[in-house]
């Protein structure tokens, strides 16, 4: 499972990305400051995508935001390698079409272990952390998660609304 | 970047605006300014989402702390006039019960 080539297309909209006219992509440091490279990255394909409506824009950029989150978060996790943090780095491409928004999201840091079909809210109303993903889940119709040649791998599909 | 605006008013009411995003980076910021005033005693607090063109998780953990020690301060911190972006995040966590959205930053410890 783990060792394919990680170029090697696979099923799903992780393999549509790629034949997307006009993806735009961003490899950076996976550090918190990041998240303002992201934002404009996104900025940008609604500049280049203008008939996108605001509701899929917030859902969209929600779960966008919340996948980098968790990666960041957990890049800071990992134990420091030979006394220092190694360089942990996330590539990001982002997509529209007339049917949906597609965002892939690699990095080079340690396997998650999750189950994304058991991810819920808090059931503390007042918990102050924990929402992220479950966030993530609620705004897109897809999320999707795989360890490949070593990365994490996230494809997050938004169907954009029939517009008015 | 963020800015926040920071205010007491004449009736003890803080009102804090944050502008920009709310993100990862900025609701440590929050939490700060949130902590800060219910520390120096400011326990009823308003944060007017005007002006906050977006919200994660993280912003909303922030709310929540800040809810959270203003009612042990004795006091409560509401939330006004979200922008479409924020009250879209408060929907899709089921948040909008906890922090109710009010209309308007005058009135909204009105009830």
């Amino acid at each position: 499972m783990s060792d394919q080539d990680p170029r090697e297309p696979d099923a799903g909209p992780a393999a549509d990305i790629a034949s997307m006219e006009g993806r735009l992509e961003l490899s950076a440091p996976a550090d918190p400051e990041t998240m303002e490279l992201v934002h404009a990255l996104l900025e940008s394909l609604w500049v280049a995508h203008p008939d996108v409506l605001d509701v899929d824009r917030f859902r969209f950029e929600t779960a966008v935001i919340e996948i980098l989150a968790n990666i960041v978060e957990h890049a800071y996790q990992l134990e420091p390698v030979d006394g220092e943090r190694s360089p942990r780095r996330f590539e990001i491409g982002v997509a529209a079409n007339a049917d949906c928004l597609v965002a892939t999201l690699g990095d080079n840091g340690l396997p998650m272990a999750l189950d994304l079909s058991d991810v819920a809210m808090p059931e503390d109303d007042l918990a102050e952390s924990g929402r992220g993903l479950a966030l993530a889940v609620a705004a897109l119709d897809d999320l999707h998660y795989e360890r490949v040649g070593g990365r994490n791998q996230w494809t997050l599909l938004c169907r954009r609304a029939a517009s008015a | 970047m963020i800015e926040f605006k920071v205010e007491t008013r004449d009736d003890g009411i803080g009102v804090v605006t944050p502008q920009g995003r709310l993100n990862m980076v900025a609701a440590r910021r929050l939490k700060e300014v949130l902590g800060g005033l219910v520390g120096d005693g400011t326990s009823r607090i308003v944060v007017d989402m005007a002006e906050t063109t977006f919200l994660d998780s993280s912003g909303l953990g922030a709310l929540i702390g800040g809810l959270k020690s203003a009612r042990q301060a004795g006091g409560d911190l509401r939330v006004a006039r979200p922008t479409e972006s924020v009250l879209n995040v408060f929907r899709l966590t089921n948040l909008d019960r906890v922090l109710r959205p009010r209309d308007s930053v005058e009135s909204a410890f009105d009830e």
